[in-house]
């Protein structure tokens, strides 16, 4: 009794969601809709007793492509005023397509037969495993272990992708190397001189950086002029 | 618990209502004294006497400040957008409290004692991002928005080290019922032999929580106040008392993967008297010192140097530990189940 | 089926009181506290000027990068979580066969270390 309870309210609220995803004015209420939808189906997967599945949709979706979603309609600013100029220009081939995709998915739902030990298959166990965690992961590594590494390769693609489409080196900012950082010393950067009594450093070039390491001129000027200092004068 | 318990649904309902209470009603208390002790431990690690006014102590302190907080008035800017930005704080304390469903204050002592529990543990604290973007956004001001940017890449970025160390731990527990890992404590507490992880996991807690030298994204210096700077009154008020909820919790998630829950130290005589809450309570009070002791310590990060710690340092030196963990439980056929 | 539900009743009911008393606190807050706002002390705080323009804005690319990257390597943690429990039954096998997973990661990781991906400046 309460199962079907909470079954038909996870239901209606996942689905109501996904419909104010869809019809949401504003982007950034649509993604939390979306993440609200996405919490009902986690309690879907519960109630058909597979508890390693909901946790995980929540922490792979919820928690790390929601955020991506959510950081790309806040902070995108994309004029959705204009965007919806254009809706009246592309209805018709719109409406084509979502026709299309309505006659097949109409097509694929008639054709759709239910297994008849649906019944049983929540309960069918793997052999030795106490929990779906565990008959999972006696699974994934050794009898699905190509479509496995497939995983692992099509996660390399994205990675890769991500990198090529989005950074772009910029030669103005400033990074911080710590292993050149910390193999400076200083014979490199400083200039130990000794001064006769009276005698100015513009007699020696005045300060400036050790000439033997970088090969940049020479200043000319001195950097910092003493004799002109006031209180020299007075 | 339940079974010989109340028989009805209502019944039911009633005890875990009262469960939930007698675990979250100390939770808050704690939390409010959480506030006093850090101001305490700041003090006297800076040679001040700290809050000493109201109360014997200063002790009634946390209650000022928090009828103080209540009747403030409520400022939400006019740009903001009015649902969201009342959203955002509800949600962060939120989630800092709904996180103790699962955590086991001695055997079988949780109100939900869930098979998957580490990851109930992971999938909430991988929300927490939620709180932070959505008041960096609603309040449509720039500091709060940077504040929340930042803090959002900060805390995502230490998630996958904080996940790769809790894989390192189930691989010597072989279950991610949270009892079930405290229990696989009982020769030796996973922060001796997996003392690098213990670091790393500890390190990762405090930029996971924003808590310094990682609170970059409230940098008063740079951002005011980073995502909640339009925040005022008890709006404000759960943002700061979920950091220290969040303390809270990291603290117990330390003291349950690391430091053996609620077993005593060494399992012999005068040891074994005191019961386990009493223990857990302690690890967890030892571990938020550590936190604030931490904070009166160490300088702030440099947002490039948090980041790098994070990426470069943290995510493969976990990734490479925990394989050599697994290797070394097969190649000593220590592994759980590995007899069956 | 209805044991997986019996132990998440708590959990559900913990998190409606979780709520419920963060949503009390803020509830009452809004009661007590005196409201008078007011145009200036409503205005977004940029220290004492008003505003220049809209917050939300374009920001550096290079959040997407690091949101992306965290996706990735989050379901990275996601597959170890059961071959960490597993792993004492699918013996070397199973191991040999993650760690070719993660060894396929790894060149991806070097990768982005290469590009400066992973640098901040």
């Amino acid at each position: 009794m309460i199962t079907q309870i909470v079954f038909w309210f996870f239901a209606v609220v996942l689905i109501g969601s996904a419909v104010m995803v869809v019809s949401a004015r504003n982007p950034v209420h649509s993604v939390l809709f979306l993440i609200l939808a996405f919490f009902n189906a986690a309690g879907l997967f519960l109630i058909a007793g597979a508890e390693f599945l909901a946790m995980i949709l929540v922490i792979a979706y919820v928690g790390a492509v929601a955020v991506l979603f959510l950081f790309v309609v806040m902070m995108l600013d994309v004029n959705f005023s204009q965007l919806r100029e254009g809706l009246q220009r592309y209805f018709p081939v719109g409406a084509a397509v979502g026709l299309v995709l309505f006659v097949e998915l109409a097509l694929s739902a008639s054709a759709w037969r239910i297994a008849p030990n649906v019944r049983d298959l929540p309960h069918a166990r793997v052999p030795g495993a106490s929990s779906n965690t565990e008959a999972l992961g006696e699974l994934i590594y050794t009898h699905y272990v190509f479509l496995f590494q497939a995983c692992g390769l099509v996660l390399l693609v994205a990675m890769i992708g991500a990198i090529v489409l989005t950074l772009r080196d910029r030669p103005s900012a400033k990074r911080q190397d710590v292993a050149v950082q910390h193999a400076r010393v200083p014979a490199d950067t400083l200039q130990m001189m000794t001064l006769g009594l009276g005698e100015s450093t513009t007699g020696n070039g005045g300060f400036r950086r050790p000439i033997g390491k970088s090969a940049e001129k020479p200043v000319s000027r001195p950097a910092l002029v003493i004799e002109n200092s006031p209180d020299r004068e007075g | 618990m339940q079974h010989f318990f109340l028989d009805t649904t209502l019944g039911l309902i009633i005890l875990t209502v009262l469960e939930a209470l007698a675990m979250l009603v100390p939770l808050l208390v704690g939390v409010a004294y959480l506030t006093y002790a850090e101001r305490k431990v700041l003090a006297a690690i800076q040679l001040r006497k700290g809050p000493n006014t109201v109360g014997p102590f200063g002790l009634l302190q946390a209650f000022a400040d928090a009828i103080k907080m209540i009747t403030k008035e409520t400022i939400i800017p006019s740009g903001a957008n009015r649902a969201l930005f009342l959203l955002a704080p509800v949600l962060t304390f939120g989630l800092a409290m709904m996180a103790w469903a699962v955590i086991p204050t001695n055997n079988h002592w949780a109100v939900a004692d869930i098979n998957v529990g580490i990851l109930y543990l992971f999938a909430i604290s991988s929300l927490g991002v939620y709180g932070i973007l959505i008041a960096g956004w609603a309040s449509n001001s720039k500091y709060a928005f940077m504040g929340g940017l930042r803090s959002a890449a900060q805390m995502v970025s230490y998630e996958v080290s904080i996940g790769l160390v809790m894989v390192s731990v189930l691989l010597a527990v072989g279950s991610l019922n949270l009892n079930d890992i405290v229990l696989a404590q009982r020769h030796v507490w996973f922060a001796l032999p997996m003392f690098p992880m213990f670091v790393v996991f500890f390190i990762s807690a405090l930029a996971e929580t924003n808590r310094a030298p990682f609170d970059l994204p409230e940098g008063e210096s740079e951002l005011v106040a980073g995502f909640f700077v339009e925040y005022s009154s008890l709006s404000f008020g759960l943002f700061f008392l979920g950091e220290y909820a969040n303390m809270f919790l990291m603290s117990g998630m330390t003291t349950i993967l690391f430091l053996g829950g609620w077993l005593p130290p060494v399992g012999i005589a005068p040891f074994t008297w005191i019961p386990g809450p009493i223990w857990f309570i302690a690890k967890i009070l030892f571990v938020l010192f550590v936190f604030i002791w931490v904070r009166g310590t160490f300088p702030r990060y440099r947002y490039d140097q948090l980041m790098r710690l994070g990426w470069k340092v943290f995510l493969p030196f976990s990734l490479l530990w925990m394989v050599l963990t697994a290797g070394f439980l097969m190649a000593t056929g220590l592994l759980p189940h590995s007899g069956s | 089926m209805h044991v997986v539900l019996a132990d998440y009743f708590p959990v559900l009911v913990f998190v409606v009181i979780a709520f419920g008393i963060a949503g009390a606190m803020l509830g009452g807050s809004l009661l007590a506290g005196q409201q008078k706002p007011y145009a200036e002390k409503l205005s977004a705080y940029e220290c004492g000027f008003d505003a220049f323009d809209d917050a939300r804005r374009r920001f550096d690319v290079r959040f997407y990068l690091v949101s992306i990257l965290f996706i990735i390597f989050d379901l990275e943690v996601a597959f170890l979580f059961p071959w960490a429990v597993a792993l004492g039954r699918i013996g070397l096998f199973g191991f040999l066969s993650m760690l070719a997973f993660l060894g396929v990661l790894t060149v991806g990781f070097i990768y982005e270390w290469r590009k400066g991906a992973l640098d901040w400046e």
